[in-house]
């Protein structure tokens, strides 16, 4: 291949993780590779704008077929009543009988201008509806991924320093049962327990500043269980390295070895972790916590679209749920070729 | 002052319980450094070296459940006893260490010259910028062209050689008065090796300093030390100076490993001489002699009880039943490692 192509020179265990799809696509992409080549961050991140671009686009053509063509909208709207006239005028209101190339290419034009259509139970264009309950799910995501984190990196840290003494046992045990146990049924629980006997905190909506503390609470406890036991096994294994050994041979405290060097080396892997974490809680979590505290974001916004039939919604909310978790992505893969001189250096 | 050990080692025992039970990976060493002296400790991978010398700054994984018993005493304080504040500052300080792996021993994400200054701000009191002065200064010692620029590198940048010239910098950093190197020339090539050890032997007499030197490789020894313990399944079996252990090997397994040795006069017979079986896994804490399952010259006794140190020459000693009679055999008839060639 182009000689432009630096990155694929180092061996293929020392390249950061990827998936499938982006191994596939770096296939696909040598010819504008020679257009935003080089190693510098700017370079690279133009790659990953691109990669980013190429993988909405893909999440777009897939929602139109399946949505335009292989189902029929006309369908959804139609009464339950309707005589096959009626759906056929529906059929062209919608102008469903045109060219599939050419809805695709409005379609296209109409997203670009965000223009994602009607909602046709709140009678206003859906991107308003959309735009309305995003501030509320990235609050909510943030705020749950901060708690995620604290009660997962730190914790994560010492039990991994400390291995196999008390404190790693129990914190082990009980991130096993953070991680294991449903989310829903947690948020039910502590609705129960902290919302409904102890009448500590709101229990659902987004009315006040406590409102926040159950649902964020949910998602830290959930995803820092899982963060807990990356960020643990990944401690662990640094402080086997025989550089550990070497810093405690200067005379180093444990303290300190842990804090200038073992940290310092997992500090990647842990911010890929937590980012991680945060683009799966949009990958799921966040529709089941906003529907158990009705904490108005665009999960719950989803859902309810779904229970109307609202398509433009529903199509809205989906693809820019999408589009920021490619975004947040493209952040923390930037943000780690950052961290990590060696990877940005290869 | 002068007949002061540096280092007097007594009784030495460390034992890891493992699920497969216990390992006396130590089995009772005891021996004395003066200062400036260089000993070499030689034996096969399992002997317990490595872990001898670890044991003596208490140095093991915390997920290692070991158990160490015995006294090492060094400048006047038992490090087996003492606190470990008082033990970190021997650390790097008092007894330097070199590794095994120049590879893995540097944190990959630190400029060299920051991990050399880590140990000199730690120990000496030194500011960030005299300690990072300091850390050219140290570089530039060992050997490194234009350390200025090479302070500010990450590890990665350096070859294997002169990754173990930055470790030994490192361990050099706070003028110790015992240094330790661990296998420091097996993961390198021969010619650095010869450089290496060059520069241990050297930085040795310009320093003052004693050298403990592990290794499994006769030839480093003989380059570098003027004492010499061989040790096996935990134990020490033969001690003596270098010149004395080459002309008058004692112990069997010591013989074996000098038969080890590749010689050129060998080259056309393209044969070398290999010690017959392992050594036990277990290490040592058994009744009889360990070396007896693959020792040539066993005799029932060697099979029952174990054998203690005798006195074989001048500052010469050996684990083995048939040490007297073999110390007389080597005075008559030469080195039968050699007449056996």
């Amino acid at each position: 291949m182009g000689m432009q192509e630096t990155t694929e020179t180092t061996p293929p265990s020392q390249r950061p993780r990827r998936g499938g799809l982006r191994r596939w696509l770096r296939d696909l992409r040598p010819a504008s590779d020679r257009l935003v080549a080089g190693g510098s961050l700017s370079g690279l991140l133009l790659r990953r704008l691109r990669d980013g671009v190429i993988v909405l686009l893909l999440v777009v053509t897939v929602i139109f077929f399946l949505a335009h063509v292989v189902g029929n909208p006309a369908l959804v709207f139609a009464p339950v009543d309707a005589t096959d006239e009626h759906i056929a005028e529906l059929h062209r209101q919608f102008g469903l009988d045109r060219p599939v190339a050419e809805r695709y290419w409005e379609y296209l034009v109409g997203l670009a201008q965000l223009d994602f259509g009607e909602s046709t139970w709140q009678q206003r264009p859906a991107i308003d509806a959309v735009k309305e309950a995003l501030p509320s799910t990235i609050y909510l995501t943030v705020v749950g991924l901060g708690a995620a984190a604290v009660l997962g990196v730190v914790p994560g840290i010492v039990a991994g320093a400390r291995a196999r003494k008390p404190f790693d046992k129990t914190s082990n045990l009980l991130s096993v049962a953070a991680l294991s146990v449903p989310n829903f049924w947690l948020g039910l629980l502590l609705i129960l327990v902290l919302g409904v006997q102890l009448g500590w905190l709101p229990t659902s909506g987004r009315f006040e500043t406590a409102s926040i503390v159950m649902p964020a609470l949910t998602l830290g406890i959930v995803h820092g269980g899982r963060i807990f036991q990356l960020v643990r096994s990944a401690t662990f294994e640094e402080m086997s390295k025989p550089y550990v050994t070497v810093a405690r041979s200067k005379g180093l405290t444990e303290w300190n070895i842990l804090r200038r060097h073992v940290v310092r080396n997992t500090g990647v892997t842990t911010a890929t972790i937590v980012g991680w974490e945060y683009v799966r809680m949009w990958g799921g979590a966040v529709f089941a916590i906003e529907y158990v505290f009705a904490w108005p974001g665009v999960g719950l916004l989803t859902i309810d679209a779904a229970h109307r039939q609202d398509f433009f919604v529903l199509q809205a909310a989906v693809i820019i749920a999408g589009a920021f978790v490619i975004f947040s992505n493209l952040l923390i893969d930037m943000g780690y070729q950052f961290i990590d001189r060696r990877i940005a250096a290869s | 002052m002068s007949g002061m050990p540096l280092l007097e080692v007594e009784d030495l025992h460390v034992t890891f319980r493992t699920a497969s039970g216990p390992v006396h990976a130590v089995d009772g060493v005891s021996f004395t450094m003066k200062p400036g002296s260089s000993l070499g400790v030689v034996g096969e991978s399992g002997s317990g070296k490595s872990v001898t010398a670890r044991a003596l700054l208490r140095l093991f994984a915390i997920t290692d459940d070991v158990q160490i018993s015995g006294a090492v005493h060094f400048d006047g304080q038992d490090l087996l006893r003492i606190d470990e504040r008082r033990l970190r500052d021997v650390r790097g300080g008092q007894i330097g260490m070199i590794f095994q792996d120049p590879l893995t021993s540097l944190n990959p994400l630190m400029a060299v010259g920051e991990q050399i200054a880590e140990s000199l701000r730690l120990h000496r009191g030194m500011s960030r910028s005299e300690a990072a002065a300091e850390a050219v200064e140290l570089l530039a010692r060992v050997g490194i062209a234009d350390p200025e620029q090479r302070a500010t590198e990450l590890p990665s940048s350096f070859s294997g050689g002169m990754r173990q010239r930055v470790m030994i910098s490192l361990a050099i950093a706070c003028r110790p008065r015992l240094l330790i190197a661990d296998e420091p020339t097996t993961a390198l090539d021969v010619t650095v090796q010869a450089e290496i050890l060059l520069l241990l032997d050297e930085l040795r007499r310009s320093e003052g300093m004693a050298l403990m030197l592990i290794t499994h490789d006769f030839g480093v020894v003989a380059a570098t030390c003027d004492d010499v313990q061989v040790m096996y399944a935990g134990k020490l079996v033969e001690k003596a100076s270098m010149a004395h252990l080459f002309d008058r090997a004692n112990h069997p397994y010591t013989e074996g490993l000098l038969r080890l040795v590749p010689r050129f006069e060998d080259a056309h017979t393209g044969r070398l001489h290999p010690i017959p079986g392992q050594p036990p896994i277990t290490g040592g804490g058994g009744s009889s002699c360990a070396f007896a399952p693959r020792c040539s010259y066993a005799v029932d006794r060697c099979r029952s009880e174990v054998p203690p140190e005798v006195a074989v020459g001048p500052q010469h000693l050996s684990a083995c039943w048939l040490a007297t009679d073999r110390a007389k055999d080597n005075t008559e008839a030469g080195q039968p490692w050699r007449r056996a060639q």
